[in-house]
């Protein structure tokens, strides 16, 4: 019986999963199809983009031609992602180069909110009602509201243009003979500014979401015999405690993650980071359509992918997860 | 329930903080074309030329008065995320209450419905519906908002389930009330707090998504917004005009998000005692 539940909690949400992916799939395989009539003048006829005639040919020509969504799929697993017009180059290429730089700033960005972000929240919970625990909620709390645009610009001109103690744009000094060691100062001191725009951007809400849960299983009666053992305070906060609020961020992990993509695009961006957000921005501001529709695609399917590693992480944390309808 | 929900919200400091500095954006948003000392889109002052009396934050790279470009732009974001919210609240609770209300079936569909559109990153879809149809601010806004009903419409029907087995409900049906009836006259206004959580969470995320992509360039270049003031004044960020040029759609943006940020989360405090009880 228990076996059952689980399974079927699993299956279905590996079924959405599966299903989200396709749609994602058919839409970006369908949605071109659906344009009206002659759709490469009108795409263009506002835009400050002009076409030479035998690139106006070629994109007519990639969007007329009737492909199936079967090979369309095959063409897709064999990394055939079609040609950016714009960078004069195939589109795989120019995704598989932007996308260590992504992982690198997001994973870092998680990596770090997230675990200094559970600490403080534990910690905080344990310290509630006093003065540093109640400013540090506070300040939280206004940092949570500030969009991540906002925490860019304001860090991009404080840090990079005041005091100059950040480079300003990309992710490397280009052209730079480095040993291997300075290379990595060089990638941390570009990786210093955008990833703390997104840390700050993250770490309100896991400490504030931490701290909520943190109090509300302090409260129970498991808590006390552990303290009544006589166990140290550090044991009894993260051995019995702390575990059980772990749960409630990851699952917001999960939630949270459409306004997460939006502001790493952003905040890629105003760093000219040259992650996927940077190479999405260059396409939309050159119209390139195949290659926007690569880049929303290969990210999307990414997101789903980290979603469904979740529910695997979910089970694992918490084995209560499997039981529940 | 014998709360006193009024007298608990104005005893909160961050509802009273979000109320006052909303009321006072609010304001602006509604009288901005009238507080506009120049037409947004008149382009005869001098390009870039730094503030004075005639021009409050001076005048941008193509010789529009800044400060009634930034009066504008607010307006588009707000409207923006009201029309988002807005929409994607309605949908969320008819979707919702009809889940609940039916269950079996359309529950089931319904619900791995929405559980397929929170699985997919809403502004990808957006990114590609913008960069291919080239749509309207408004339409955006409705693509926007199906794409983030599924929350609202969980938290709905799980609320709605719960009432709808109380026991009024039950009194409600011996006595032969219709099952309309009983939706508009019980259930719609028992879920009352919901609507107000799900729009204000919903209205900040469509207000961020709207500032995001116009940021990125998703919108017509022309359309005054908080973000492509950004996007265009961070081109010329080294030069000494970024604090009356950046900053101010910069600190605008943030103040509106940190607004509707605050109201929605004294409102969850206020509405759900469990939550109250752990801050």
């Amino acid at each position: 019986m228990k076996g059952n539940l689980k399974t079927m909690r699993h299956r279905q949400y590996i079924l959405a999963y599966l299903l989200a992916g396709l749609v994602m799939m058919v839409a970006s395989y369908s949605l071109p199809r659906l344009l009206p009539g002659d759709f490469v003048t009108a795409m263009y006829a506002s835009s400050h983009v002009t076409l030479n005639a035998d690139q106006e040919r070629d994109l007519r020509a990639y969007y007329t031609q009737r492909q199936g969504f079967g090979r369309y799929l095959v063409d897709f697993f064999k990394l055939n992602w079609g040609y950016s017009y714009a960078f004069l180059t195939p589109i795989s290429g120019l995704i598989l180069q932007a996308l260590p730089w992504t992982l690198l700033l997001m994973g870092g960005a998680h990596v770090i909110s997230m675990l200094v972000g559970f600490i403080a929240g534990v910690e905080a919970a344990w310290r509630r009602g006093g003065y540093v625990e109640r400013t540090g909620v506070g300040c939280m709390t206004v940092l949570e509201g500030i969009p991540e645009i906002g925490t860019g610009v304001i860090l991009l001109l404080v840090f990079a243009l005041y005091l100059g103690w950040f480079p300003a744009s990309g992710a490397e000094t280009s052209y730079a003979m480095f040993s291997p060691l300075g290379r990595a100062w060089d990638v941390a001191q570009h990786l210093a500014l955008p990833l703390a725009t997104l840390v700050l951007a993250y770490f309100p809400g896991n400490f504030l979401l931490t701290r909520g849960s943190m109090v509300m299983v302090l409260r129970e009666q498991f808590v006390e015999t552990a303290r009544a053992k006589g166990l140290p305070p550090a044991r009894v906060r993260y051995a019995h405690a702390a575990r059980n609020a772990l749960l409630p961020m990851v699952t917001r992990f999960g939630l949270r993650i459409a306004f997460m993509v939006t502001g790493a695009l952003v905040v890629e961006t105003i760093y000219a980071y040259p992650g996927l957000g940077t190479l999405l921005f260059n396409a939309i501001s050159m119209r390139d359509v195949p290659l926007i529709q690569g880049i929303v695609l290969i990210s999307s399917l990414m997101v789903l992918f980290v979603n469904l590693a979740l529910e695997y992480v979910y089970g694992w944390i918490d084995p209560r997860v499997g039981y529940a309808p | 329930m014998h709360r006193r929900i009024p007298q608990e919200l104005g005893r909160d400091p961050w509802f009273v903080t979000g109320a006052g500095v909303g009321l006072f954006l609010l304001l602006l948003v509604l009288l901005g074309p009238s507080l506009a000392p120049h037409e947004p889109y008149d382009m005869s002052f001098f390009p870039l030329s730094p503030p004075s009396a005639g021009h409050w934050l001076g005048v941008n790279d193509g010789g529009m008065d800044i400060f009634s470009e930034l009066l504008y732009g607010m307006r588009n974001t707000v409207e923006f995320g009201l029309v988002a919210g807005l929409i994607s609240l309605a949908l969320g609770v008819a979707i919702g209450l009809a889940a609940a209300w039916f269950g079996g079936v359309p529950d089931q569909l319904l619900m791995r419905l929405a559980d397929i559109l929170l699985a997919i990153p809403a502004v990808m879809i957006l990114i590609l519906v913008a960069a291919l149809f080239r749509p309207s601010p408004l339409a955006l806004a409705l693509t926007l908002s199906i794409m983030l009903w599924p929350t609202t419409a969980k938290g709905i029907r799980a609320q709605a389930l719960v009432v709808k087995n109380r026991l009024h409900i039950h009194a409600a049906r011996q006595m032969g009330a219709s099952g309309a009836y009983i939706i508009v006259r019980h259930l719609l206004p028992e879920l009352f707090p919901l609507y107000l959580i799900g729009f204000a969470t919903k209205a900040r995320m469509a207000m961020f998504m709207e500032a995001s992509l116009a940021f990125l360039g998703l919108f017509d270049p022309s359309r005054k917004s908080l973000g492509i003031m950004i996007s265009y004044a961070l081109k010329y960020y080294y030069l000494d005009i970024w604090w009356n040029w950046l900053l101010p759609p910069v600190f605008l943006l943030s103040l509106l998000i940190m607004t509707v940020t605050f109201l929605a989360i004294s409102l969850e405090k206020v509405f759900d005692p469990r939550l109250k009880e752990a801050m």
